[in-house]
């Protein structure tokens, strides 16, 4: 369940940020969209918002927030798990909530809080999505906003990385009907991460040749993955020379969208912005460098033996 | 019996899920060598890949190092497979009968979805043991996976019947929104044990960290763990279950469901 960030700005009396630090990731977030501005429905901007932020250490945005909450590294699934039974009412052994870093009050608290706002928002950043549980805990977050949906409005939206990441997974989506994770070798989409996720088949080995489109692989994946890239045939689109693209066997440099080249971005709430190119450069667009490969490969004979 | 042996690991996995019984039972030698597979997206014939030897019938023996192998037994409802070797993911995915074994190891997705049969794993198996698939409501929902080794993340993930027993520990999410089915741990698992399980049993030998949503509810003799003893014993696990052993300790959860599963855990007396 979510929403833009207009919404957002216009609605919600209650933004919980969990596992991101947006004053320093996202800094034009608080001012533009979340806690700072006076929307429709809260004519008092900052004063009628409730802040909170859960995180493992006390980042610049603690400063901003009217509710500090600090769980123990690697504790987000049992906080929000706990959070999912206290919203319903069940009782949690008080002992038992103390490995999360905090007190039951401090959740039955946030729970009523969740429970009592009349647009609530939960913003998750990497600090969820990237620890151990992974997956399990977006999917925390994503269950107990959806739950909460008894109570009042409550959306959530994930605090995207670099790069314009939601534009691959809305393009995936609405192509496919799967946001990433797809393999086509069949003719038809699957979906299955853990099987046909980038990291894991190049970690398992499972590509023999690899293209890298807007992503520095080389820079952020594990290391078995980037021994795959250098070891199999890869081809990187990039303006610039990248990690990625030092240890490709091909690289195409490629105009910068947004500077020299026109396109369109997906703004982290799945907005579409167009984007208009100010100055003219030498370089063709990702756009041109895919048309010519698809046609080139049209060009070729087909692989498959005659009547099959 | 037909013997079908890998002449060289693919490098990329190879879609084999003609490997079953049910596809192979009433097809000539001839027939069976020109069988599809996939290599990424290549057709290629089955004998391409297999030295293919013996008449096809209900069982089926493959040979090799077959871990980059998929979909071994896909939808099987008869006959035995047994892979000498290791075995790749999605082995025996959507079987409703017959047997699969594997002498060494086995990927993720062992058993994803199964409705019947038994699956026999020697080694270690991945992950998403008996799981439903993703976006998918219900995981297996009947049958037995048998693994000697250890196994991977989400074991049982939605499992509705049947009984997974595991030798070696277990990974995180074992029994992940379980709603139903038996999971038998000898060798303990890692955290987040049981999380979000609505009905089912977990059973394990030895302590587990459970999620905070889990409430202790008192030392217990369950009746029916007699009847899976019994069951099990022949087939390599030991459930003690004799009141001066020792007794479990019986877990109820997922409080955030909220659900009504157990998790019982021995303890020696």
């Amino acid at each position: 369940m979510s929403c833009t960030l207009g919404e957002v700005k216009n609605r919600a009396d209650l933004i919980i940020y969990w596992g991101g630090n947006p004053a320093e990731c996202h800094p034009r977030h608080f001012t533009k969209y979340t806690i700072m501005q006076k929307g429709k429905y809260v004519p008092n901007g900052r004063k009628g918002r409730t802040m909170v932020l859960v995180d493992i250490r006390e980042t610049p945005s603690a400063k901003a927030a009217d509710l500090f909450l600090q769980v123990r590294p690697a504790k987000d699934f049992e906080t929000l798990t706990i959070l999912r039974a206290l919203i319903k009412g069940r009782r949690v052994d008080a002992a038992a909530v103390a490995e999360t870093g905090l007190t039951l009050e401090q959740l039955e608290d946030l729970a009523h809080r969740m429970k009592t706002c009349r647009f609530g928002v939960l913003f998750f950043g990497m600090g969820l999505s990237m620890t151990r549980g992974k997956h399990m805990n977006s999917a925390a977050a994503l269950t107990l906003a959806a739950e909460l949906n008894a109570f009042t409005k409550f959306v959530t939206m994930p605090m995207r990385g670099h790069g314009n990441v939601t534009g691959a997974d809305v393009v995936m989506r609405y192509t496919t009907a799967y946001p990433f994770g797809v393999s086509l070798s069949r003719g038809y989409p699957r979906f299955n991460p853990g099987e046909f996720s980038t990291i894991d088949l190049l970690v398992r080995g499972d590509v023999d040749a690899t293209l890298v489109l807007g992503a520095d692989p080389g820079a952020t994946m594990p290391q078995p993955a980037i021994d795959h890239l250098a070891r199999t045939p890869t081809i990187v689109l990039d303006p610039k020379v990248t990690h990625s693209s030092r240890l490709a066997r091909v690289h195409i440099t490629t105009a910068a969208t947004g500077i020299t080249a026109p396109g369109t971005v997906y703004r982290m709430d799945e907005v579409p912005l167009p984007l208009r190119p100010p100055l003219s450069g030498p370089y063709p667009s990702d756009e041109d460098v895919l048309k010519r490969i698809v046609a080139a490969v049209k060009r070729k004979p087909a692989w498959e033996p005659a009547g099959v | 019996m037909l013997t079908l042996t890998l002449k060289e690991s693919p490098h990329v996995p190879l879609e084999a899920e003609v490997i079953s019984p049910d596809v192979v039972a009433n097809l000539t030698p001839g027939e069976v060598r020109a069988l599809p597979v996939l290599l990424g997206k290549r057709r290629c014939r089955l004998d391409d890949w297999f030295d293919v030897d013996g008449d096809a019938g209900d069982e089926i023996e493959v040979r090799g190092d077959a871990s980059k192998v998929k979909w071994i037994g896909r939808g099987m409802t008869r006959g035995r497979v047994t892979v000498v070797g290791n075995a790749g993911t999605h082995l025996g995915a959507y079987m409703t009968g017959g047997s699969v074994e594997v002498t060494g190891s086995a990927g993720d997705w062992v058993g994803g979805e199964m409705g019947g049969g038994t699956i026999r794993v020697r080694g270690d198996a991945g992950g998403q043991l008996g799981a439903a698939y993703r976006g998918s409501p219900s995981g297996m929902s009947g049958g037995t996976i048998l693994v000697g080794g250890s196994a991977g993340i989400e074991l049982g993930m939605r499992m509705k019947r049947g009984l997974i027993a595991v030798g070696g520990k277990v990974r995180d999410f074992a029994g992940l929104q379980m709603k139903g089915g038996t999971i038998v741990l000898t060798g303990g698992a890692e955290i987040r044990t049981g999380a979000w399980m609505a009905r089912g049993t977990i059973v394990s030998l030895v302590p587990l960290r459970l999620l905070p949503t889990f409430a202790a509810a008192g030392p217990y003799h369950p009746t029916f763990l007699r009847l899976y003893a019994r069951h099990l014993r022949p087939l390599g696990f030991a459930l003690p279950c004799e009141p001066h052993e020792g007794a479990y300790r019986r877990y109820t959860g997922d409080a955030a469901v909220p659900g009504k599963g157990e998790v019982l855990v021995w303890q020696p007396a």
